[in-house]
């Protein structure tokens, strides 16, 4: 190991950028979520044959959708430094940061929704419909519920995906791993450091990987039932 | 009683239009079971949703009491949606809820108080037979039960009717049977008039009292079960009902009598009489009778070998014997 590593450890700013990375992580995918769910519900439902369809909007949303998912990240973030210090004061720093991360992430969210939503079963919204539930209702008691499980996949993927773009971000002094990568080890050749960021990058992803995993299994009642069935006849 | 009016739905395509229902009148009476057949294509499930307004028709009316649904604003739209139930051939069940979380569904959707909705999904479990069931998932029942709960649900808001669009289709013969007569027992108990689409004649014996037939896109003819059954005019209400007949009547020969009966005693006794007593040899050239609604139903064709005089006789011996029956080409 070298001292660099060490010292690292020793001033607790390996610690302090774990941390980072997993707030900042969390935050912006919270905040992507914050935008990116009623973006995707919109393109679910106002899309041809959705609920409420109203094309023009459908187009609009989904163009702006498409152009902020193909600019590759690295140039959206040069790009809206200055709307990240209009909004948050600064062009660096983990608030900015953060804002980049949100600006990512949420056209992708919106898809991920979209995608989830529309995996719910027809006849299921049709029957809603036969009750008499309003647009309102159907979104709120029938594609969210039935989705849940779906969108919380959705929601590891995408805060993976928030997790890379961060260790990008970070080259704005944003903090957390993927800037002590940076300064601490590339600047100075070291590749421990480097390698020890990575590493823990990797443990983070795991986590939120297989945690979020459970989760929607867990919530899924159309899985649970068969895992309770084939409990049952392990059993016997 | 629903009444639909020059019903026409068109669905626009590319490549031209199709012509799903074409000027539709029929009513629906008040406590009936309302069976409309016909073949793949035929336009059933596109009425069934008319009816509902899932569909909006091109043209003509939907009248529910009297009131015109198509001109319906919204609200009144999903009031008046309130009165008509509606299950389905894939049960549509909610997958991420239990049965009773299914049930309260559509109390949910009218805010009824909490205690008031569970206590109602408790009723209708129990009156379809589930209340043991009442916290499994959908994916932990069989057919038969998501079918139930699905019929539990669309009676959740008291509806005066009840719509069900191939409702026992993905189902064996046995759940097919008990599912009908769950619907019956709404039906009397409840006093829920109930349209049955379906392609499967032996779901309108059982249980309707009133039948219509569809034919591309239009209503070859309709009527009470009994008067249907018996002298079905039309060439497809024919095909399905008696499949067999048309093609005893392909044959050469002298005249042919079909002789229809209608829930008295049926068959051979007036045959052998007629031999006997006319002197007439009858060639039976199809027969068949069926048990609708506890009656016997039965057609007969035979034909009259003898000349004129005689067979006059045997029309006189019939119409004596209360025989109905009609002159087939
Ligand atoms: N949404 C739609 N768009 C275009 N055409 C449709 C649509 N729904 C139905 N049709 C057409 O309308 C006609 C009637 O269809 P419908 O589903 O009502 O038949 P059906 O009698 O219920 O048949 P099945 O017994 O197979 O269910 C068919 O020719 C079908 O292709
Ligand atoms: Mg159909």
């Amino acid at each position: 190991m070298s001292d660099v590593l060490i010292s690292l450890f020793r001033d607790n700013t390996m610690w302090l950028g774990i941390w980072q990375t997993v707030y900042l992580t969390v935050l912006s995918t919270a905040l992507a979520y914050a935008i990116g769910l009623p973006l995707g519900v919109l393109l679910c439902t106002t899309g041809r044959g959705g609920l409420a369809p109203v094309p023009w909007l459908n187009k609009l949303l989904g163009a702006i959708v498409n152009i902020f998912r193909s600019i590759p990240f690295l140039i959206l973030m040069v790009a809206f430094l200055p709307v990240a210090k209009a909004i948050v004061g600064k062009s660096y720093g983990p608030a900015a940061m953060v804002v980049m991360l949100v600006i990512a992430a949420a056209p992708y969210v919106a898809r991920m929704v979209e995608s989830s939503l529309k995996e719910v079963d027809a006849g299921v919204v049709e029957a809603a419909k036969s009750m008499g539930a309003n647009p309102f209702q159907i979104v709120w008691k029938v594609y969210l519920p039935e989705a849940k499980p779906s969108l919380l996949v959705g929601a590891v993927i995408g805060m993976v995906t928030v997790l890379g773009y961060s260790a990008m971000a970070s080259t704005i002094n944003g903090g957390g791993l993927g800037q002590i990568a940076i300064f601490y080890g590339y600047n100075n050749f070291k590749d421990d450091v480097i390698w020890m960021c990575v590493f823990f990058t990797v443990i983070i992803v795991q986590v939120i990987q297989e945690g979020g995993m459970f989760l929607a299994a867990r919530t899924d009642k159309r899985l649970r039932a068969k895992a309770g069935r084939a409990k049952k006849c392990g059993r016997k | 009683m629903i009444e639909l009016k020059n019903l026409t739905k068109i669905y626009p395509s590319k490549t031209g239009e199709t012509v799903a229902l074409e000027d539709v009148d029929l009513s629906i009476p008040d406590g009936s079971i309302y069976g409309v057949i016909g073949l793949s294509g035929a336009g059933k499930s596109t009425l069934v949703r008319c009816i509902d307004l899932l569909e909006k028709p091109t043209r003509g009316q939907v009248l529910l009491d009297g009131e015109d649904m198509t001109a319906a604003k919204k609200k009144r739209l999903s009031e008046l949606r309130r009165s008509i139930g509606m299950i389905f051939q894939n049960f549509n069940l909610l997958e991420q809820r239990t049965a009773a979380a299914n049930v309260r569904f559509p109390l949910e959707l009218n805010k009824t108080p909490r205690g008031e909705a569970k206590q109602r999904a408790e009723e209708l479990l129990s009156l379809v037979g589930l209340s043991e069931k009442a916290e499994a998932y959908p994916s932990q029942l069989s057919g038969g039960q998501k079918q139930r709960v699905a019929i539990a649900r669309a009676l959740a808001t008291r509806p005066k009717y009840l719509l069900c669009d191939e409702a026992t289709s993905a189902l064996d013969p046995t759940t097919t049977e008990s599912i009908l007569q769950l619907l019956k027992k709404i039906n009397r108990e409840l006093g829920v008039a109930i349209v049955v689409i379906t392609h499967e004649m032996k779901v309108v014996e059982r249980i309707c009292t009133h039948v219509a037939v569809l034919d591309r896109s239009r209503i070859a003819e309709a009527g009470r079960v009994e008067d249907v059954f018996s002298f079905p005019q039309s060439e497809i209400a024919k095909q399905l009902i008696i499949p067999n007949l048309i093609r005893s009547l392909a044959g050469s020969g002298g005249s042919k009598l079909r002789l229809v009966f209608r829930g008295g005693g049926s068959g051979e006794p007036v045959i052998s009489g007629l031999a006997i007593e006319c002197g007439i040899p009858a060639n039976i050239l199809f027969a068949d009778t069926r048990r609708i609604d506890g009656k016997t139903f039965g057609h007969m064709v035979i034909e009259l070998t003898g000349d004129q005089k005689q067979n006059a006789a045997a029309r006189e011996y019939l119409a004596a014997h209360d025989v109905i029956f009609k002159e087939e080409l």
